[in-house]
């Protein structure tokens, strides 16, 4: 090796040694800040990674079921997914080239238009969470899943399910898109079938997704399981007769209610129009409203009974009293009561069984109007259930001081006076259990109440037996029969007011019952609104719809047949008419 | 001649006293940069699977490439410490030719490609590539060649000194005109240290040394961006959520490591809060998981790499071989300078800078350029004790 091929760091090595120093010290200058980073700034760095990763974060409570009397699900929430997207990130991803196809794919899966996903999404480019679609099924969010779109996510939530659908929708109502109660019992008992969420400690990613819970603040309480009085086979066969009743008489609407009489529990409520509340777009307000219980009509020659009772109460009748009707037609003042035809001379009993209303006009005027105005209005005439179901309609009964002659007349056949399905049933109710004034109830009882006496007992039982001849055969109510039960009730036909008048032509079928006799337990009322077909009877509309009711209540409620002897029947019929709607005379066409 | 296994690890300090046959590797050197490499693998995997399957829709999509970038980088290492330096210091002059003009095409808008804003690649097919890179390597291999030609000379004329640092100082204003600050300083520093290392006049390298680093940053100011980036590196915490984001990010990253870490995997700053946490953050992801015990161990491996290269460089000079000894001093400063740059970056000594962390952080073009410089040391050594 000669000197002049001689290189310049072995011939001068503090250059070397010089630069191996600065490497050295930038390597301990580093070590040394970060012993100074741990040291000095530890519990603030460590402080602030916290402000930044850990959040409370709600822990959802589950909603409380809904369950018919015999523990069968009417109500219940179940998982779905609802697939949102974090704009900021899925923007910037779908600028890029390949994404469309997976957008293209997005959108069908979501059942969306690709264009307007896209814009969705880009007007709100400045927010990090957009839902796009809510409430998938499992098996559907899934597909969404496997797709990995960047910036779109999953979130479990709870969809309630309504397994009985349109036959329960007006009882239970629904919940809203975040479980909270919007119509119905759902509704109602908010309060009890809400849960109560609970809260953790969890440490996020920054895009808000939880990767660890690190603990728990507070357990979430999850909502009540509510047992309804509702038993969902009687609501599914009542459902199915008043759907095939209005339908066959191509009416506007429907109710039926169905009673127990011995414990004011609410055995099934149904009405027409209905909608699907698994659906989710929700129904214009006449579907959505439960009818039975919102809507007074007024009841027509359904309220002969409490006026024979009122009578019969009164001690100046008893059953055999007799009546003249002759000669069918009867004016009171400007006003002329008509039979459908002339009854002749008849019984108080057949004043109801022929539905006569002048027999019924004679009874109401003869009596004091404070006990016919006390003994309707005991039966809960004008005053609400007290079921707590929410819009619930308290019906008219005018106070006797105000009434003119005429309101006094109409009333007893029924005009001047409006009642909901419900309120009729549980009239009838009265009767069936002997004079006690139920306590209604939609939630299931397991010991009923001390129940007010507004009937006498045999009162009571004489109306029983008054309404036992109405479905007997060649009773205005026999279509309301049903094989190997003893049955009755009153059918009855009111016209309905359209623009304020009563229209010729618009009827409210009625029939309103109670089964069996021999140990009453239902009572059943029918209500079929407008039927346009060839009939509007209620002894030919709403009695067939009481019959099938009733005969599939009886049968799932296993009560025992009481018909199977030939039982006497104590009044007797003379004649067979059909039930006589209200003639007005032109004179008195604008009643109240 | 017996052979002796210990002699193996035994480095000559002369060759004529060699008097056992030569080892062929640079087992230190080769073990150590494995060592990386696996490290690199393992931090990778863990700061990508969870951005990677939340932006990419495949937890392994960073971790898979990486791979490939290391196995490229292997085999491109070992092409490196098979071919005879002599042919790539011949070549030298026309890599570095062809490297200019690369970086000259990227910067013709519809060439190149953009990313983050900023134009510093070349797409070939799927491929991208970043000439900047590959720049580091050409210059060593001119500058090894120059200073070589230069020690077998007796004077060498202050005028040939100047045409080589002009010659930098224009590939220099290219890579800054990619607004690539970090690399252009990576690259000046690691030059100006061959040509210190190298003999070279003080008045020489020291003189334009220190200009080229007055106009880097005069330049670099220009720039609204990096100005801002240069204000929140000195208080981030002044604005945590906009200019200050990285460099908190990536401090409560380390201060939550703390001695120990966090554990393997168990980090949370990956989660998207860091930005770039398989690429030129994951230093912090590594403090945060394995402590400060890492953060030594990593930078004490870093330190060993480079002074390896110099004791590599300084065998090969006491062997007469200069050419080798510049190329090795020009890899170990390449090295350490982007290693300790990048760490200083993390945290939060430097202000922030898109640069790799040489073999362990992802970035295929970083991967390949490192990995053939380590073949290229290899080479060096495997020269020097041949006595070829």
């Amino acid at each position: 090796m000669s000197g002049g091929s001689r290189s310049s760091a072995l011939r001068a090595p503090g250059r070397r040694y010089l630069a191996v120093s600065m490497l050295m010290a930038s390597a301990l200058t580093l070590v040394g800040w970060a012993v100074y980073l741990n040291l000095n700034h530890g519990a603030f760095l460590q402080e602030q990674g916290e402000a930044r990763h850990l959040r409370e974060a709600a822990i959802p409570a589950h909603r409380g079921k809904i369950l018919d009397r015999n523990g069968q699900p009417l109500a219940i929430s179940a998982p779905v997914f609802s697939v949102w997207a974090d704009p900021t990130v899925f923007v910037e991803w779908s600028g890029g080239g390949d994404p469309d196809k997976k957008i293209d794919a997005l959108a069908e899966f979501l059942e969306l238009d690709p264009a307007a996903l896209r814009e969705k999404v880009l007007s709100r480019s400045d927010r990090e969470f957009l839902y796009l679609r809510r409430q998938l099924t499992p098996a559907h969010a899934e597909r969404v899943r496997a797709l990995a779109v960047p910036g779109v996510g999953l979130r479990r939530e709870d969809r309630r399910y309504y397994p009985l659908g349109e036959a329960a929708s007006h009882v239970i109502g629904f919940a809203g898109m975040d479980e909270e109660g919007q119509e119905g019992v759902e509704l109602a008992l908010e309060a009890r079938l809400a849960g109560h969420p609970g809260s953790e400690r969890v440490l996020r990613d920054n895009r808000g997704r939880v990767v660890e819970r690190v603990e728990r603040l507070e357990a979430p309480r999850p909502g009540e399981d509510i047992v309804l009085s509702i038993d969902a086979q009687i609501q599914h066969i009542a459902y199915q007769a008043l759907l095939d009743g209005v339908k066959e008489h191509r009416a506007h609407a429907g109710s039926a209610v169905v009673l127990d009489v011995r414990s004011g529990e609410v055995l099934a409520m149904v009405n027409q129009p209905s909608y699907n509340p698994n659906r989710r777009t929700r129904p214009a307000g006449g579907r959505l409203r439960n009818r039975a219980i919102t809507d007074v009509f007024e009841p027509g020659s359904t309220i002969k009974p409490f006026i024979v009772a009122a009578a019969l109460e009164s001690g100046q009748f008893n059953v055999g009293t007799v009546v003249d009707t002759t000669p069918g037609t009867f004016r009171v003042g400007r006003h002329t009561v008509r039979d459908v035809r002339n009854y002749g001379v008849i019984d108080v009993a057949q004043v109801v069984v022929v539905s006569s209303n002048i027999g019924a006009t004679k009874l109401a005027l003869a009596i004091d109007p404070e006990l016919t105005w006390s003994r309707l209005s005991r039966v809960g005439f004008g005053t609400g259930s007290a079921s707590g179901f929410p819009g619930e309609a308290q019906g008219v009964l005018n106070h006797f001081s105000g009434w003119r002659q005429t309101e006094h007349v109409t009333l007893s056949y029924g005009y001047g006076v409006s009642v909901t399905a419900l309120q009729l049933a549980r009239a009838y109710a009265v009767i069936a259990n002997g004079g006690l004034l139920p306590r209604v109830s939609f939630v299931r009882v397991d010991r009923p109440d001390d129940w007010l006496r507004v009937m006498s007992e045999p009162v009571a039982r004489q109306m029983r037996h008054v309404l036992e001849a109405v479905v007997a055969p060649g009773g205005t109510g026999r279509r309301a029969g049903v094989p190997g039960y003893r049955i009755g009730g009153k059918t009855g036909t009111s016209r309905k007011i359209i623009g304020g008048r009563y229209a010729d032509d618009r009827y409210i079928s009625l029939f309103a019952g109670i089964a069996p006799m021999s140990h009453p337990r239902l009572a059943i009322v029918v209500m079929v609104d407008d039927p346009s077909g060839e009939h509007y009877y209620g002894g030919r509309v709403a009695a067939p719809v009481f019959s099938r009711i009733a005969q599939g209540a009886l049968r799932v409620l296993a009560v025992a047949p009481d018909d199977h002897v030939v039982v006497t029947r104590r009044v007797h019929l003379r004649s067979e008419g059909p039930d006589s709607p209200l003639k007005v005379s032109a004179a008195s066409g604008a009643l109240p | 001649m017996p052979v002796r296994p210990q002699a193996q690890f035994r480095v000559p300090v002369n060759p004529a006293e060699a008097a056992e046959p030569p080892p062929i590797l640079d087992l230190p050197l080769l073990v150590a940069t494995l060592a990386l490499l696996g490290l690199g693998m393992v931090m990778v995997a863990s700061a990508s699977l969870a951005t990677a399957a939340g932006e990419e829709g495949a937890p392994f999509h960073y971790f898979v490439r990486h791979c490939a970038y290391a196995a490229s980088g292997v085999l491109a290492a070992a092409v490196a410490a098979s071919l005879p330096l002599s042919l790539w210091i011949r070549i030298a002059p026309w890599l570095l030719g062809a490297g200019m003009v690369l970086l000259a095409l990227v910067l013709i808008p519809g060439i190149g490609h953009e990313v983050n804003g900023s134009r510093r690649w070349l797409r070939i097919g799927s491929l991208t590539l970043q000439p900047s890179e590959p720049m580091k390597l050409c210059v060593i291999l001119y500058l090894a060649g120059f200073l070589g030609r230069r020690s077998a000379e007796h004077e060498t004329p202050v005028r040939s000194y100047m045409a080589t640092v002009g010659l930098l100082v224009a590939i220099a204003a290219l890579i800054v005109l990619e607004s690539d600050y970090g690399t252009t300083a990576v690259l000046l520093a690691t030059a100006f240290g061959m040509l210190y290392l190298g003999g070279t006049p003080l008045v020489v390298c020291v003189g334009p040394a220190l200009a080229a680093a007055a106009g880097l940053g005069t330049l670099a100011l220009q720039e609204s961006y990096v100005l801002e980036r240069l204000l929140s590196f000195t208080n981030p915490w002044a604005d945590p959520f906009g200019s200050g984001f990285q460099l908190t990010q990536a401090q409560i990253a380390i201060g939550r490591g703390g001695w120990f870490g966090v554990g393997l995997g168990e980090g949370v700053q990956k989660l998207f809060y860091l930005p770039e946490a398989h690429n030129d953050f994951l230093f912090a992801v590594l403090a945060e998981e394995l402590g400060f015990v890492g953060v030594v161990a990593v930078i004490a491996v870093f330190l060993f790499v480079c002074l390896r290269a110099i004791g590599i460089g300084r065998e090969s000079e006491a062997a007469g071989r200069p050419c080798g000894a510049h190329v090795a001093y020009g890899i170990g400063l390449l090295v350490a300078i982007q290693a300790f740059f990048n760490i200083g970056v993390n945290m939060g000594v430097l202000p922030t800078k898109g640069l790799p962390l040489p073999l362990v952080s992802y970035g295929g073009s970083s991967m390949l350029v490192t990995c053939s410089g380590i073949g290229l040391l290899l080479r060096v050594a495997l020269e020097t004790r041949r006595g070829r």
